[in-house]
This record gives structure tokens, sequence and C-alpha cells, in this order.
């Protein structure tokens, strides 16, 4: 019997391992072969009068149900058959991702030639490592610049040259349940003081007061900027960069305790900390919570969900009297940005123009042109854009200024240590002058 | 003492073609990464040579450092203590169950599944009650409110959860792991000792626990080795957070090198896990060498 | 010869005992029968799951039926015939992997556990070293290494890091057991004038089958959800594998949490079906080779 059983479980593992090595060995091949095709291939196109040339798009837009994704996809196709000779290979990942990806590669001089950066002291490690080509010539080709919302391209320059194109343009908002503000018997707040106010109103009537995703910290961080942008106006994180202003400036502490008055009045979720941005944003879209802080790009979710039709906007009140509402976060988009080493500068800077100079009516006829980079002829409403959508648009004619978020602002180790900071005030009651010195001690451990 | 004498042809034969591939994908970019300790360099641009700062500031100068490893170091306490509980499932499995094969096999799958899947899953049990949590309204209709709490984002009992997911997930492959030890003994065995009037536990204590210490270390190093590792599962169920109550050595390291970009600083927290995986895998080797020796 | 064979005998001898160790036996079963429950729920969790909405899922209810079946998750992660693709590559690149594995691992387990010659321990304590590595720390290196191999965005690229992660483990592992077989298997088997492949092949191996089983298992689940690695090093869409596909629906400003759980499903089916189809011959050959002498 031992015999047997032995006998069998090795002819079975022999079977198993044959199997497996049958499996391995056919992969081999077919790898081998593709591989070899592409090799031939290539080998082809430099005899070929034609050469095919392939252009690697790193993009953040991986999913297929994603309206970016299908314009991307289509823009694409089109240029593919309007140009034989170039073909586009979509590199899509998600955010994280591709983030990781591309500070590998770029350690490596590996950059794709099209790729995805964001804004200002975001992008500046790899603008000063020499890794992007200036686009200046290229914006110049087919009025391509002129499609740009004024000074937002400022974002993306650096000593005169622009390294990258946006796809975005959004401010802050406060988006709002009318339905929930009329059961808790309020109106909408033009004070912060106001706005404590309804915060304790809703929450008497067992309704959640704010949504947030904490546990991507930005989304508090964003929060408190825009706080803060009340308490001392715009320019503070340059102020303090210039050395004129130190983290302990009585405003940064009264944006401090704004903060924590709100967190203190449970405005928000309980374990705000642990829901990501979508689980955040879910509760509002599914009303259950009166009121969602964002940039302007959810407002298409928004309009997908089961709380359509019930929203509205408002701006970011007033604190202490002080500020104004006028002034906005604002979150200039994630921008698509070329490899200095691109093997087809040309070409890749033309098929980028192309789609830039396409993107926004594509945009504008998925319905998806609220809060985009570029100016959008066409008439929104008739197209048959939500009536908050348009409130959204309102606001946006109505910007005078404000502030950039604070890692766009901040360097990449000052910005962690901050969003560490402010995501602890969801737990934890902490003296504002405490949370300044973290913040200064941060800074200037990051900035010797 | 070893007893195959063959010549140097062979044993390069037998060995370099493992050690080429090992040595060239982890044995040289960890040298590199050592390098990179020393480095003050973001991982994009220019890079200046500081020495031993990085070093110093991590283990005198960073709040962050020293916390994530009493949790990594928790983190493989727990995951070790529940071996003992998988090996006493393998051997009532062996004892109790006339087919136990499908039982181990449902035992072992949490862990093919993503820890996408497992994030989300354990996340809706956590919840506060509000969300719809299922452990604090259990909590509650048992009577027992003041139990219930936010488990992720309390920074008191935050990490005790996440180690309480690894334990479950891991259960199963402990389990499988100790099984195929504990069905490997010879039933001969058992049979004399029964007949020297030792069963049940007592067999187990002079047949099974002997013969299990081999593989009883390789779980042992296994549990040691994912804990060191655990990333992905701190990654989705909090990220660190909040405010770094849950950061373990991997994702402070991840933090520093890609987020906070200070990429020399994050190789010398690599640098210091090599050294502890080093020091780790030493005291484990002489505790089990002592082990063997005792009951052999 | 198997364990149950030998309860049952016991049983019968022991006929008094016979009742308390029922008792004993049901408080076994249910315990273990509990532990199912824990283990095997999410699986149908997550089948609920892939059939719901965002919506629904995040509401976070734990034990609630979709209002209505969401079959588009499934299109949508079936979409442009990736999910096919995606499941071509991961067997594929899994399967060489495995292989590789075992053959390299098994032949310097061999070598550091038989040979006799100095500098056995110290290659096995180089292996040690990189058992813990977390692979972020190598991300960087590694794309420099690939760029001068030339292999970065070929299956070549994540076959080797993957190799090379899982070779330390294998070798622990198949180390200490062949350590462990006496000395006289292959004294004799060279009297006889077998050469020392042969001995490997034939002797070796075959009774390696339960370790190289759990190195196998191992290999496995380390690297069928790997991510990181494959999204580094992996460009084009032809060559992507599984874990890809459920993190294409995880975009900047959205999640699509349902098509996530329909590919998870769509990914683990294969694996599971393999698993229990072939769980009782993979214990099978695990305890079959492990009687030793």
């Amino acid at each position: 019997m031992v015999k047997k059983s032995k006998m069998l479980g090795l002819a079975l593992s022999a079977a198993l391992v044959f199997g497996l090595a049958a499996c391995g060995g056919g992969a081999k091949e077919t790898q081998g072969s593709s591989s070899n095709a592409g090799n031939s291939g290539t080998a082809a196109e430099v005899k070929a009068p034609d050469k095919k040339i392939t252009i690697t798009f790193q993009n953040i837009f991986p999913d297929p149900t994603d309206p970016k994704h299908q314009i991307m996809n289509k823009l694409v196709d089109k240029y593919e058959s309007e140009n034989p000779n170039i073909k586009i290979e979509l590199d899509s990942l998600n955010t994280d991702q591709q983030k990781l990806k591309l500070k590998t590669q770029a350690a490596s001089k590996e950059v794709p030639d099209i790729t995805v950066v964001n804004p200002a002291a975001q992008m500046k490690p790899f603008v000063e490592a020499n890794l992007f080509a200036p686009l200046n010539d290229m914006l110049d080709q087919n009025g391509l610049k002129d499609t740009f919302q004024e000074g937002l391209l400022d974002w993306y320059s650096f000593d005169g040259n622009i390294y990258a194109l946006p796809d975005g343009n959004n401010i802050a908002v406060v988006y709002y349940n009318k339905e929930l503000f009329e059961q808790g018997g309020v109106e909408v707040p033009t004070t912060f003081e106001e706005m404590l106010d309804v915060v304790k109103k809703l929450k008497e009537k067992g309704i959640t007061p704010i949504a947030i995703g904490e546990k991507d910290s930005w989304t508090g961080s964003f929060l408190f900027m825009n706080m803060l942008l009340r308490t001392n106006g715009p320019g503070f994180l340059n102020d303090v960069l210039d050395n004129k202003k130190t983290f302990e400036d009585p405003a940064f502490l009264q944006a401090v305790d704004a903060f924590q008055s709100l967190v203190e009045a449970g405005a928000f979720q309980e374990g705000a900390t642990s829901f990501d941005y979508n689980a955040g944003e879910n509760l509002f879209k599914t009303g259950q919570s009166a009121m969602y802080f964002m940039g302007s790009w959810a407002t298409g979710g928004i309009e997908t969900s089961s709380v359509n039709g019930k929203v509205g906007v408002f701006k970011f009140p007033t604190i202490g009297g002080k500020g104004d509402p006028n002034e906005f976060m604002l979150a200039p988009g994630s921008a698509f940005a070329i490899s200095a080493d691109s093997k087809h500068l040309q070409e890749t800077k033309d098929f980028l123009n192309y789609f830039m100079l396409n993107f926004p009516k594509e945009a504008f006829d998925a319905k998806g042109a609220v809060g985009i980079g570029q100016i959008v002829e066409g008439d929104f409403k008739a197209a048959g854009y939500s009536d908050m959508a348009m409130e959204v648009l309102d606001l946006f004619k109505e910007v005078k200024g404000g502030d950039l978020a604070f890692d766009n602002t901040m360097n990449p180790g000052t910005a962690q240590a901050h969003l560490s900071s402010i995501q602890n005030l969801f737990v934890q009651k902490k003296e504002s002058s405490e949370v300044a010195k973290e913040h200064q001690t941060a800074y200037e451990a990051n900035n010797k | 003492m070893n007893v195959l004498k063959v010549s140097r042809l062979t044993i390069t034969l037998f060995v370099l073609p493992c050690l080429l591939i090992y040595s060239g994908m982890v044995f040289i970019p960890i040298l590199v990464s050592l390098y990179s300790g020393l480095l003050d360099w973001n991982g994009i641009g220019e890079s200046t040579f500081v020495g031993l700062e990085n070093f110093k500031n991590l283990f005198f100068h960073d709040p962050v450092f020293w916390p994530s490893v009493r949790r990594t170091l928790m983190f493989a306490v727990f995951s070790m203590s529940e071996i003992p509980i998988a090996l006493l499932v393998a051997i009532l499995l062996r004892r109790f169950i006339k087919r136990p094969n499908f039982l181990v096999s449902s035992y072992f799958l949490p862990v093919i599944l993503s820890v996408v899947i497992v994030g989300q899953l354990w996340k809706t049990i956590y919840n506060p009650a509000s969300m719809g949590g299922m452990l604090n309204q259990v909590l509650i209709m048992a009577g027992l409110d003041s139990w219930a709490r936010p488990w992720l984002t309390d920074p008191a009992v935050a990490m005790y959860a996440l180690y309480f997911v690894a334990l479950w997930q891991y259960l199963g492959y402990h389990t499988l792991i100790q099984f195929t030890g504990v069905s490997n003994i010879p039933n001969e065995l058992y049979e004399a000792a029964r007949i020297d009037g030792a069963e049940g536990f007592k067999a187990d204590r002079h047949i099974t626990f002997p013969l299990i210490v081999p593989i009883f270390k390789i779980s042992i190093v296994l549990a040691f080795i994912g804990s060191l590792q655990a990333f992905d599962m701190v990654m989705v169920m909090t990220a660190g957070g909040p405010a770094h109550a849950t950061d373990v050595i991997s994702t402070h390291m991840y933090n520093m090198s890609f987020l906070s970009m200070k990429y020399g600083y994050g190789s010398s927290i690599a640098a210091f896990l090599v050294v502890v995986c080093l020091i780790a895998t030493l005291i484990i080797n002489l505790i089990f060498n002592s082990l063997e020796k005792r009951f052999s | 010869m198997n364990p149950s064979g030998a309860m049952a005998v016991r049983n019968e001898t022991a006929v008094p005992k016979r009742r308390r160790f029922s008792v004993t036996k049901g408080i076994v079963l249910l315990l273990l029968s509990l532990l199912v429950v824990t283990q095997v729920y999410p699986l149908l969790w997550l089948l609920l799951y892939s059939f719901k909405t965002n919506e629904e899922i995040l509401s976070g209810s734990f034990f609630a039926l979709p209002q209505s079946p969401q079959w588009i998750n499934y299109t949508s992660a079936l979409a442009g015939g990736r999910y096919l693709r995606y499941l071509w590559n991961s067997f594929s690149v899994t399967s060489i992997t495995m292989i590789s594995v075992i053959v390299l691992s098994s032949l310097a387990a061999f070598a550091i556990s038989r040979f006799r010659w100095k500098y056995g321990q110290a290659v096995m304590l180089v292996f040690l070293i990189g058992m813990m590595i977390p692979l972020q720390a190598t991300l960087l290196p590694l794309m420099i290494i690939f760029k001068n191999m030339q292999i970065l965005n070929t299956h070549l690229s994540i076959i080797f890091p993957y190799i090379a992660f899982s070779t330390p483990i294998s070798v622990f592992i198949l180390n200490g057991f062949m350590k462990s077989i006496p000395h006289e298997i292959e004294e004799s088997a060279i009297m006889d004038g077998a050469s020392v492949f042969r001995v490997y092949r034939n002797i070796m191996l075959p009774i390696s089958v339960p370790p190289i089983m759990t190195v196998c298992i191992l290999t496995f689940i380390n690297i069928w959800n790997e991510y990181i690695l494959a999204a580094t090093f992996i460009s084009s869409e032809s060559l992507k594998t599984l874990p890809f596909g459920v993190n294409s629906f995880v975009s900047q400003y959205s999640v699509n949490y349902g098509a996530i759980g329909a590919f998870l499903v769509l990914g683990a089916l294969p694996v599971i079906v393999i698993y229990f189809l072939l769980a009782d011959k993979i214990t099978q050959g695990m305890v079959a080779g492990a009687v030793k002498g």
C-alpha cells in the first residue's frame, strides 16, 4: 500500500511537472516568437520607406468605463488611422502606480515618450533633472497655446519654458445636498460660524454633515488649505518659502483652530481616516452626508449618482470675517509631458499637439468638460449639462485667484509631514501651536 | 557530514545558475541600496554623498522610525504565535477527519485572494456601526456598546486590527504547511506509542513535536519574512495612518523613498531591514538547532 | 496507512472509551467547520460583491445581496478580450517561474546539503540575506540592470526577479529537507556507479516531492497577484498580467469596485478550480514522497 500510493504520487507529480513544463515551454515559444516578430518587425521598419514609429503614452486613465479613457482611445485610434506610420502604445496605470513607475523610470533616464506629472513643486525635480522636453515650439503650432485658459500654463513653466500640458483646471467648492439641508432645517452658510451651526443642526438630526475620504490624506489638507486661504489670504506658503512668514504665524494658528472646531463639532463621518477618496465621496453620492468639499472634478461623478438633481454648490465661507469667498483653492490638473530623451521627439510632439487640440471638443461631447484646462466652445446648457454643472461653471467665472494645494507648493518631504500632521487632527485634539511647530520643524528639516 | 565528494566543476554547475540569477536580481540591488543609503538623493536628480548622516537621522531624529520597527516586530511575534494554533489544527485534522484535504484546501483560500479584496472585506467588518461595520453592530447587539469603536482609525487599536487580519489570512497557509509535516509522520510510530500506553496529546508530546520541528521552523521563518514585508495589506487598509499610527518599516520606507522623494533616506531604512533580517535569521537558526538537538 | 484508518482501528479496540471520544470529536468537528465558514466566506462575499454596484459595495453592509445582479461588471472585466490575454500572460509567467525556481533551487540545495565542500554554509548565508528583502527597495537598481540588459518591457524583466525572489526561501526549505535524508541512500547509489547528476535526478528529486510542492505553492501565491514589479517593468498592453486588470479599474478620482470584484472572480476561478482538482493529489504527493527509507 505504501508503495502503491508512493508510485501514484510520483506519477502524478511527474504528470504535473510535465504538464507545467509543457505549458511553460509553450509559453516560452510563443514569447520567443512574438519577440522575434517584434524584432523582425523593427528590422523591416528600418528598411521600409515609411518606417513605423511607436510612441509610448503613459497615462492614468486605465478604467475602460472612465470617459477620459474613452476620449483617449478615440483620439489615439483616429490619429493612428490618419498617420499609418505611427503606433501609440498606451501604458495605462492607476495614479499611485504611475507615480511610482515614473520615479523609477526617471532614476534610470527611461522616461516614456509621453507621461503624466502634477504641476509646480511636484514636477520640479523632473524638470531640474532635464528629463522633459520644452514644449514652447509645439504650443505655437496650430494655435494650441491659445486654447489654454489664461495663466494656467504658468504652473507648468520653469525659466520661461513650458514642460507639460494639463488636461484639467479645477477649483474647490462645497457640494451640498438640498434635500438633507431642508430636513435639517438649515440654509447655505455664508460664514464659517454659520457653517459650524449648520454642522451642529445636521448632526442633531442624525445626518452626517460632511463626507471626507481622509485615508487619502490630501483631501483633509485640501480643506485645511482653503481655511488657511481665508484666514491669511493667498500666498501663505510662498511667504514661508520666501522667509517672510513662518508656520507659527497667527493666521496659520487660526486656521488650525478653525479646522479643529469642525472636527470637534462632529462635522465628518466616524472613522474618516479609514475612508479612501472613493468611499468618502460615495457617502455624499448615496445621500448619506449633506456636504462634500472637493475639487470641481467631482461634478461628473455626482451627476451620475443617485443624488443627481438634489445637489447645489457654494463657495467656502469666510472665517471670522476674514477672507474673500471668490478666492478658491486652485487645482491645475495633472499634465502630459514629453521625455527629453524621446527617440521620436518630433512625432511625439505632433501627436500630443493633435491630442490636446481635439481634447476640449471630445470632452465637451462626453459631458466631461467641467473643469478642463482649455477654453471650450459650445453651449453647455443646450448640450444637456446639468443645473449643478452650470452652477459650478458659473463659480469659475467669479474666481479671483487663490492658492495651490500644499503638495504643489512645498517640496515632497515637507508635504508628507504636513499631510500626516493634518490627518492626525481627525483622531487627536492638539494645540494649534504644536501643529504649527510640527510644520515648522518639518519645513526646516526639508529645506536645508 | 556531507559525503558526496565532487569536482569543482560539478559544484559550479549545481550552484552557479541559481546563485547567478539570485545575485543579479537580489543581491546586487541590495548592495546598491546599501550604497544609496549613504546618499542625499531624491531619486531623480543629482546626489551628494553624506556618509552616515541618513542613519544618524534615522536612529536619533525620526519620530516615526522606532515605533514602526516596534510594530513590525510585534507583527512578527503575532504571526509566529499563530503557528502553534495552526499545528493544533493540523493535528486535529489528522486525528479526527477522514478526508482532510478538502478542509485544508478551504482553510488555504484566503491566501489566494488578492489583498484588494481582503482589505475591502475587513473594512466592512471594522467600520463604525453608523457606517454598517459588522463587528461594531454585533458588539452593540450583544450589549457591549463600550467595546465598539472605529477599529481602523483609533490609533490605540488600529494596529491590532491589522495584525488580526494577517492572522486570519495566513492561518490556512500555516495549517497547510504544518499538515504536510504531520501527515508525513508514519502511522507505525503512533501505533507503537499506543502499545506503550501513549495516546492523544501524550503521543504528540513524544512523537509529533520532535518530528515536526523542521517544518515548524519553516513556518516560523515564513511568518517572520511575511511580517517584515507586510506592505500591501497595510497600504490597502490604512496606508499607515492615521498619522503614522499603523506605519511599519516597509510602509515607512516606501513613504520616504517615493512619496517624500528622499530615496537615499529610504535606502538607509532598507539597509537597516537587511541587517535585522540577518540577525533574526541567525537567531531563529540558533534556537532551532538547539531544539533539534534536544529532541533528537 | 492513512491516519483515519488507524483511527478506526483504535476506536474498535477501545470500546469503553468510545463515548467520550465522540463528544470530543463533535467539539473538534464543530471547531473545524467553524473555521471553514470564516475562511471560505470571503469567497462567497467576493462573488456577491462582483454583482453589486459601487454604491452597494461602499455602503458596507456585510450580508446584503445585490439588488439586481450587475452583469455589466463582468462585461467590463471581459471587455476587449483583455481578461484572456492577461490570464494567459499570468499563466505563462507563473509556470515558467515555478519550473525555473524548482530546478534552480533544488540543484543549489542539493549541492549545499549533500556535497562536501568548504563554502556550502557561506552560500546558504548569502541566500538567507535575500530572503526578507522588500521588493520596493530593489525597484530602482533593477530598472537600471534591465535597461542595460535591454529586457525592459518583456516578460523576462518580471520572470527574472520573480525567480530570484523565490529562490532564497525555496533553497532554504529544500536544503532543510534534503539535510534530513539519510546518507546511506546516495552512498549506495554512488557505489553502484551512479553519477552525481543521476543521484540528483533519480533519487533526490523524487524523494523531495513534498517540499517541492510546498515551494510550488509558496512561489505561486507570491507571484500570481504581484503588481508592483509588473507595473514598473511592463508597459505593453499585450504583455500585461492579471493584476493589471484588477488595477485598471482604479482611476484618479474613481474606483470601479464591482468590476474589480468581477475581474478577481475571473482571475481566482481557474486557480481555485485547478487547486481543488489537484488538492488531493498535491497532498498525496506530499505524503507519499515523505515516507523515508
